[in-house]
């Protein structure tokens, strides 16, 4: 009917162009939102702290438009604290909802777990809630395999180790006087990288380390070890703990009078409800926070705002480390132009933004950068009535510090 | 040392409380509860709920839950295992069930984070120069109080006499006309009314979440092996041998070892002496 307009050549010329232009179309013809992948332990409120901080970055960015055209979206996957649950939360992201990225993370012992998964599904993951150095170490090792592997936070064991002894240095030593410390931290993957380095750190700042003990995770009876501390002589007990019972320990570190503070690194103590959870019985302690609300940066306070306006309550570290990711993994896109997972990867490994806690960046290792301008520790205090002081860094300090109540007698 | 005396008699006194009645079901109704444990789980959560959530004063709250407890376990009694008695393998298998299902329950309903019991006592006691927590000075007084009051109503009553009779020959005591099925009801329910209490007594200063009843059935069972199966004096015996043995590991070697001495316990026992101290007959 054509006649010649369409000879046999001509029409695989045409067939032939029409195949280039769909080669080269842009990646984003395929429509449909960009899947993000939220693994963690959804039952403690660092899972649920994980979600939130996601939505109200994902509102955020899709507010403004989304990235390249395309809106964001997430999927849930409960890793719990076990490796073998963990595996499947990857599998079940990655195999049944193909994900585009994985942010989360919890145990470190999990994520250790599950990176081979992650590394054979080609997925960019994002960390927020683990600490061991471990998990970011394979990036040089093997960067063709795990350059798919971030931590955006927390900072490190060993760079918490270190903050922990610039505390004691200059808060325990320096203004208290109190020289003699006992060290007892869970017996955990980052508490064992963080403990040695700590231990070093306190020795060489002028601190009498008295004792050093791991005890199980599982433990629910604290009184041997608290007779051991005590019969230590120490002034101050460090603690290491974030799986372990921190509530059962408050609770039993109060009822026996301990004639001790405490304080330390206690993940479950940066929860906004943990006095009143333990019936005001921490009160006294020193926890490690990794952002309140003051200005740290630009982003902070209007994040715990609008975290206290959706949930009424203040976040705990794993939502600074989300809300981060997902506006770094947004902006690494938007430079890459594209969706193409190693180019993104090239432009997360020029991350250089403003975050909740600090700036954000990563080094060598994928690894978030630490102290000065980036993210630090800060020791907040429990006071009456459940009000936290900060009480470190000086320059942040909103509040004189107290000693437990039977003690000031 | 004197630390250890005290320690280990709080200690002795929980698994006392969780073994008795463990050990009594068993000795009457031939019934092994799995779901004991949940018994004590769920005083501890009633306590829980209770005073936080409906803000009644923990000197009602503690009676209600006790009995609110022991009526669950008789009706578990009634309506799950009594009809599965044929088979002892079968009441096995739904006891240990049940134990799942409540722990589902708890989790699903509270979460896996820790919850807070309030105690009875705030105060510490100084014994001795050991600092003891009011509350476990307590747990140890209960302990005694409740296991004698048991032990007597058993010796002194009635009802007791009935018990004791089932025991001793099931089928003789219900010649004399003693209902045995209704005093499985009752037994059943003594032995969870003190379980509970253990829960409530031990929760303010012991870990209150979903999967809390595991340990107690492990402990229990195997403070019953050693003990002999239905033998009260036999539980009580071994339980302190029990709770000082953990106590003495926990500060001469180091907490993370505890655990190992219940189990090893259970399992030279079973090889020496399968009747356990006190019983009468082997446990299988």
């Amino acid at each position: 009917m054509f006649g010649h307009t369409f000879s046999k050549r001509s029409f695989t010329r045409l067939a032939m162009a029409l195949s280039a232009a769909a080669l080269f179309a842009p990646a984003h013809a395929q429509q449909g939102p960009i899947k993000i992948g939220l693994t963690t332990a959804v039952q403690l409120q660092v899972g649920r702290d994980t979600q939130e901080a996601a939505k109200i970055a994902i509102d955020e960015i899709n507010a403004k438009g989304g990235v390249l055209g395309r809106k964001l979206s997430f999927v849930v996957a409960d890793e719990t604290e076990n490796p073998e649950v963990g595996i499947n939360a990857i599998k079940k992201l990655t195999a049944d909802e193909k994900v585009d990225v994985i942010v989360g993370g919890y145990t470190s012992g999990v994520t250790l777990a599950q990176l081979p998964h992650i590394s054979s599904a080609k997925t960019i993951y994002l960390g927020v809630g683990a600490a061991s150095p471990a998990i970011t170490a394979k990036v040089k090792q093997d960067y063709e395999n795990y350059k798919y592997i971030f931590r955006t936070g927390p900072i490190n064991a060993v760079h918490q180790a270190k903050g922990l002894v610039e505390w004691i240095s200059g808060h325990l030593i320096g203004e208290l006087g109190l020289k003699k410390i006992a060290i007892i931290g869970e017996n955990a993957k980052w508490v064992q990288d963080l403990v040695p380095v700590l231990r070093k750190g306190a020795v060489d700042v002028g601190a009498d380390v008295r004792m050093v003990e791991f005890f199980d995770t599982t433990t629910s009876d604290f009184s041997p070890l608290l007779s051991k501390i005590k019969s230590s002589d120490a002034q101050f007990l460090v603690v290491v703990l974030s799986h372990a019972s921190s509530d059962v320990f408050a609770k039993q570190w109060y009822d026996a009078r301990f004639p001790i503070p405490y304080g330390g690194i206690d993940v479950k103590s940066q929860d906004g409800d943990f006095f009143d959870r333990v019936g005001g019985k921490s009160i006294s302690q020193v926890a490690v926070n990794f952002a309140v609300r003051a200005p740290l940066t630009t982003k902070t306070v209007p994040f715990f705002d609008e975290f206290k306006k959706r949930t009424g309550r203040v976040p705990v570290y794993t939502a600074f480390g989300t809300y981060d990711s997902v506006h770094a993994y947004a902006q690494a896109i938007e430079r890459a132009k594209s969706f193409d997972t190693n180019a993104i990867i090239k432009e997360l490994e020029k991350t250089s933004m403003v975050g909740v806690a600090g700036y954000l960046e990563y080094d060598e290792t994928h690894d978030v950068k630490a102290g000065g301008k980036f993210m630090n520790l800060l020791f907040a205090q429990w006071q009456a009535k459940g009000e936290r002081v900060v009480l470190w860094p000086k320059s942040l300090r909103s509040g004189n510090m107290i000693m437990p109540p039977w003690l000031t007698k | 040392m004197l630390e250890i005396l005290i320690f280990g008699a709080v200690t002795s006194a929980i698994y006392a409380m969780l073994a008795v009645g463990f050990t009594l079901i068993f000795g009457v109704a031939r019934i092994l509860n799995l779901a004991h444990g949940s018994f004590y789980a769920l005083g501890a959560y009633g306590a829980y709920v209770l005073t936080t959530i409906f803000k009644v004063p923990l000197i009602v709250a503690a009676p209600l839950v006790v009995v609110g407890v022991a009526l669950f376990g008789m009706v578990v009694e009634r309506v799950l295992i009594r009809p599965m008695r044929k088979s002892q393998l079968a009441v096995l298998m739904i006891s240990l069930a049940i134990s799942l299902v409540v722990e589902q329950a708890l989790f699903l309903t509270f979460g896996s984070e820790y919850r807070n019991v309030p105690s009875f006592i705030d105060q510490k006691y100084v014994i001795g120069g050991v600092d003891v927590a009011g509350q476990r000075l307590l747990t140890l007084l209960v302990s005694v109080v409740s296991i004698s009051g048991l032990y007597l109503f058993i010796q002194k009553t009635r009802l007791g006499s009935a018990i004791l009779a089932i025991s001793q020959d099931p089928e003789a005591a219900q010649y004399m006309g003693i209902p045995s099925d209704r005093i499985f009801g009752v037994v059943m329910a003594m032995s969870a009314g003190l379980a509970a209490l253990a829960g409530i007594m031990a929760g303010p200063f012991l870990s209150v979440q979903p999967s809390m009843h595991l340990l107690p059935i492990v402990k229990a069972f195997a403070i019953v092996v050693v003990g002999g199966l239905g033998s009260i004096p036999g539980s009580i015996v071994a339980a302190l041998m029990l709770g000082y043995a953990e106590t003495l590991v926990a500060y001469g070697i180091s907490t993370s070892w505890t655990e190992i001495v219940s189990v090893a316990a259970t399992l030279l026992m079973l090889v020496l002496s399968p009747a356990g101290f006190f019983g009468k007959r082997a446990a299988f």
